[in-house]
């Protein structure tokens, strides 16, 4: 009786010991351990090109000795030109000696309002950046699908700002307008930073304006965009990059259907010819 | 043994609730103080050549290889062609809602098509390779496509009002179908002017005034009215009334068929607006900015051809550099000199 006993304690302690080890096991793994995923390599089972273009280098004014200056590019992402039977083909901007390519990033592709309360408005901000070093003159734009929607075909109307949709100072897709009050209901956004529409500047940072809406159809606007040929290159470090920030702002009035309200936002980022 | 039983079980639920307590502690500790920060799903593309100028003869067809980078989060992605118009004369382009135009596009790779999604991992570098093909009817013009590369909007998160971003990056493609290689040039000069504050018309003839110190921004608008694209090439230069001359190069920018476009200089470059919007030259975008200490008049011209054998343009304009501050300093100077000398002349 006594080594069953004995027995039926000892099991005891080892199922607790071993759920102890392997919950610290696990603990240890999952709090310490972690790296990141690991993507799995993937090619295609047919072929694989690895010629057709060769993007190796190019160098702007390298100075020699006697004081010539080289320039010169290779592949594709630079400038090159070639002649064949009937067509001539001019890849890159032939004036712009870059080896950077045209680059497109936002920070967040998804921007969260959480849970809105009427008359209290809420902001998220997602960032975007340019790099155009062989790109020369670039321009952002943006759109809404349609305006913030739930499936059962409620909406949120597009920001019209405090002075309210019936005037003719209203915040437009184009024009930005003041929206501080905590009663002004509607979906908008600022921006703040490098090569922004004006209005943003001039207005003030407490003004906003409505997205263009693609299912009514209203054209993208431009977010972002600048004249500039080529980067600054004197500047430390290269002034290659431009970035500004997106501030969207929601509202909505007690009249408002709760829901889950979504939409998508298309930002195009397109170089010059 | 009732007792025996009762001393088990009671052990046994002891266990069972340690066994829970240090679960549960577990997973508050793993839950609440290790959670690492949600991550933002971020895209970043790269496509280059950001630009491929065609010349092609009807019939042909010709193979561009573009690489495209995903530098942010593993993405679904679509490519697919879109013409463009100029959307204002400062080389920025609208895309068209729907595809239009004789050429035809399609990828010669075996796992991508156009319109068709495909998986980018972080890093990926897949190269689209685009075939362009001009049909053997196809009239003689210019056709302008983007090639436009897509990510698809993460999914909607339950519960939660949000916005969802897709990004979408292009690379512009000029194309001039011609069966003789003979193009239709027909550029004009549409302005070519100084921005100036203080203008004056006397005689039918306007004349510019700058103070020296200011900046003298120049404007130079070319107007194509060709059915080809065109590609000025010339200089931009600034003659002094004492002889001295400055001459600035023209960047080539293409100019699209029946477009105008704002041309730039190289020094225009240097002009970074950033911490000064609210100088003149910033509000507006200009061609070439000339600095220095402007006395007297001065002359500028530019001439402007669109390659060989065609007819060189000409414009010129001119300006008035006037040392106002300079002028004002030194009169302030005088007047207060010559009430200092008074006063101490008086005094003796």
């Amino acid at each position: 009786m006594k080594s069953q006993k004995y027995k039926f304690k000892t099991k005891n302690i080892k199922t607790f010991s071993f759920l102890l080890v392997l919950l610290a096991f696990s603990f240890s793994i999952l709090t310490f351990n972690l790296s990141q995923a690991n993507a799995i390599e993937m090619n295609s089972t047919q072929y694989r090109i690895q010629m057709g273009d060769v993007n190796i280098g190019a160098a702007n004014n390298q100075e020699s000795e006697n004081g010539n200056l080289l320039s010169n590019t290779l592949g594709q992402i630079a400038a090159g030109q070639f002649d064949s039977d009937g067509y001539i083909v001019k890849a890159g901007f032939q004036y712009i000696h870059s080896i950077e390519p045209f680059t497109f990033s936002i920070s967040d592709t998804n921007i969260n309002f959480g849970e809105i309360e009427p008359n209290y408005p809420e902001t998220a901000t997602t960032d975007l950046s340019v790099s155009f070093g062989s790109g020369g003159e670039y321009l952002v734009t943006v759109a809404e699908q349609a305006r913030l929607n739930t499936e059962n075909g409620d909406y949120i109307d597009d920001a019209c700002c405090d002075v309210g949709c019936s005037s003719v100072d209203k915040c437009t897709e184009s024009v930005s307008a003041l929206w501080d009050l905590n009663s002004t209901p509607g979906f908008g956004y600022k921006m703040f930073g490098e090569d922004i529409p004006t209005t943003f500047t001039t207005c003030g940072d407490k003004c906003y304006r409505p997205f263009p809406d693609t299912s009514i159809p209203e054209d993208p606007a431009v977010i972002m965009s600048s004249p500039d040929v080529t980067v600054n290159l004197a500047s430390k470090p290269k002034d290659t990059i431009h970035q500004s920030q997106m501030t969207l702002k929601l509202n909505v009035n007690t009249g408002q259907a709760s829901g889950t309200y979504q939409t998508i936002l298309n930002f195009m980022a397109t170089p010059s010819y | 043994m009732k007792i025996q039983k009762y001393n088990s079980k009671v052990k046994r639920e002891f266990k069972t609730f340690k066994f829970l307590l240090v679960f549960l502690t577990f997973s508050f500790y793993l839950l609440t103080f290790h959670l690492r920060e949600a991550n933002a799903q971020q895209v970043s593309l790269a496509l280059s050549p950001p630009l491929i100028e065609l010349v092609i003869k009807p019939g042909k067809s010709v193979l561009i290889a573009y690489k495209l980078e995903n530098r942010g989060d593993p993405t679904i992605m679509s490519a697919y062609i879109l013409p463009f118009q100029p959307r204002d004369n400062l080389g920025n382009i609208k895309i068209k809602n729907e595809f239009d135009g004789p050429v035809r596009f399609n990828l010669d790779n075996s796992e991508l098509k156009l319109n068709q999604p495909f998986f980018v991992k972080t890093g990926d570098k897949p190269q689209l390779l685009l075939r362009i093909r001009i049909p053997e009817g196809a009239p003689e013009g210019d056709y302008y496509y983007t090639l436009l590369a897509e990510t698809q909007a993460p999914p909607s998160v339950a519960g939660t009002s949000a916005g969802r971003a897709k990004a979408t990056i292009g690379s512009n493609i000029l194309i001039t179908v011609t069966r003789s290689g003979q193009l239709n040039i027909k550029g004009k000069l549409a302005l070519f002017d100084v921005l100036s504050k203080f203008k004056l018309n006397i005689f039918g003839r306007t004349i510019n005034f700058f103070e020296s110190s200011d900046k003298i921004p120049v404007i130079l608008v070319i107007d194509n009215k060709g059915r080809n694209m065109i590609k000025p090439q010339g200089e931009i230069v600034l003659r002094g009334n004492f002889g001295e001359k400055a001459s600035y190069d023209i960047i080539p920018q293409n100019i699209l068929a029946e477009s105008q476009r704002l041309i730039m200089a190289t020094s225009a470059a240097q002009i970074d607006c950033r911490d000064n919007r609210s100088a003149d030259y910033c509000k507006r975008p200009i061609s070439l900015l000339l600095s220095g200490f402007f006395v007297g008049h001065y002359d500028l011209s530019t001439e402007i051809n669109f390659g060989t054998s065609t007819t060189n343009l000409y414009g010129s304009t001119s300006f008035i550099g006037i040392p106002i501050k300079l002028i004002i300093g030194t009169v302030f100077a005088l007047v207060i000199g010559v009430l200092v000398i008074k006063k101490f002349s008086k005094e003796e």
